[in-house]
């Protein structure tokens, strides 16, 4: 059986740990990390914790849109705009 | 096909600004609110980012990023103009945070991170507005907007080595912050030694 996938310790996986979890890394690198993480209970309670951690984050923050007289001022000014560049 | 007349030539780039540009606007509040720090400030940042970006929008290629793009002139308008000394909330010296710090205090306690759905909304968003400028932006661009590494570098102007370090080390000062929050407020209980 051949195997391509490199090897990588707890350091290096542990430095490529949000790089993973954001989907940033080469297949390659993935593999490896993967392959790491299905031996090494220890990194992947770290890594199961981060990813929690990041789900939360997105979850929490992105609740506040744009109030709508915001956008019905940019609009506003967006025409008095193009009137002012056409009556030039 | 005789060139298009001024006003429907104006016309033609409005339609096109408010079809490539305006639907990012949810995005660009978001983060000029994270960066200047009250919907007040907040909102006349988004409208100077919005209207620069129109009168630039001759400069825009379409069907590029149109994201980044306005991001990046945000930014810029808000180093310029907007930025002031941080005297609002205490900031976090980033560079004493430890990695993982906070898995190793609370991995015999609550591996699962549990304890972040007891923290309400407010608060984590305080612990962002918290951080210094540069971590910040990382953190708010990425965990909050979704973008990539690349497109964060690209709207910093710094190389994507910066960026995962930024991400790294703001990601990690935000979480002890909020572990902190939490053992103050009674949501973990660790053991002392």
């Amino acid at each position: 059986m051949t195997d391509e996938t490199p090897h990588i310790d707890c350091d290096e996986a542990l430095e490529r740990l949000y790089e993973y979890l954001d989907g940033e890394l080469t297949p390659d690198v993935e593999a490896a990390v993967r392959r790491h993480l299905v031996a090494c209970a220890p990194c992947l309670r770290i890594y199961d914790f981060e990813r929690a951690f990041l789900r939360f984050l997105e979850a929490r923050t992105r609740a506040a849109d744009a109030p709508p007289e915001l956008r019905r001022q940019l609009l506003e000014r967006l025409l008095f705009d193009e009137n002012q560049l056409h009556g030039e | 096909m005789p060139p298009a007349r001024p006003d429907e030539a104006s016309a033609e780039r409005r339609a096109a600004f408010e079809r490539e540009a305006l639907p990012h606007l949810d995005t660009v509040y978001r983060v000029a609110l994270r960066l200047a720090g009250d919907r007040s400030r907040a909102e006349d940042l988004t409208q100077d980012t919005m209207l620069r970006a129109y009168r630039a929008w001759d400069q825009f290629t379409p069907g590029t990023n149109a994201r980044a793009w306005l991001l990046t002139i945000l930014r810029h308008a808000f180093i310029n103009e907007y930025r002031r000394p941080r005297n609002r909330a205490p900031t976090v010296d980033v560079s004493a945070i430890e990695p993982y710090t906070v898995f190793g205090d609370i991995q015999d306690l609550d591996p699962e991170g549990r304890f972040f759905d007891q923290i309400i909304d407010d608060e984590v968003l305080r612990a962002i507005d918290a951080l210094p400028d540069e971590f910040r932006e990382a953190v708010v661009l990425s965990d909050i907007e979704g973008l990539t590494y690349a497109e964060i570098a690209d709207v910093m102007g710094v190389p994507v080595g910066t960026v995962k370090s930024r991400l790294f080390r703001g990601r990690q000062a935000l979480q002890r912050t909020l572990y902190e929050y939490a053992v103050s407020m009674g949501y973990l209980k660790p053991e002392t030694p």
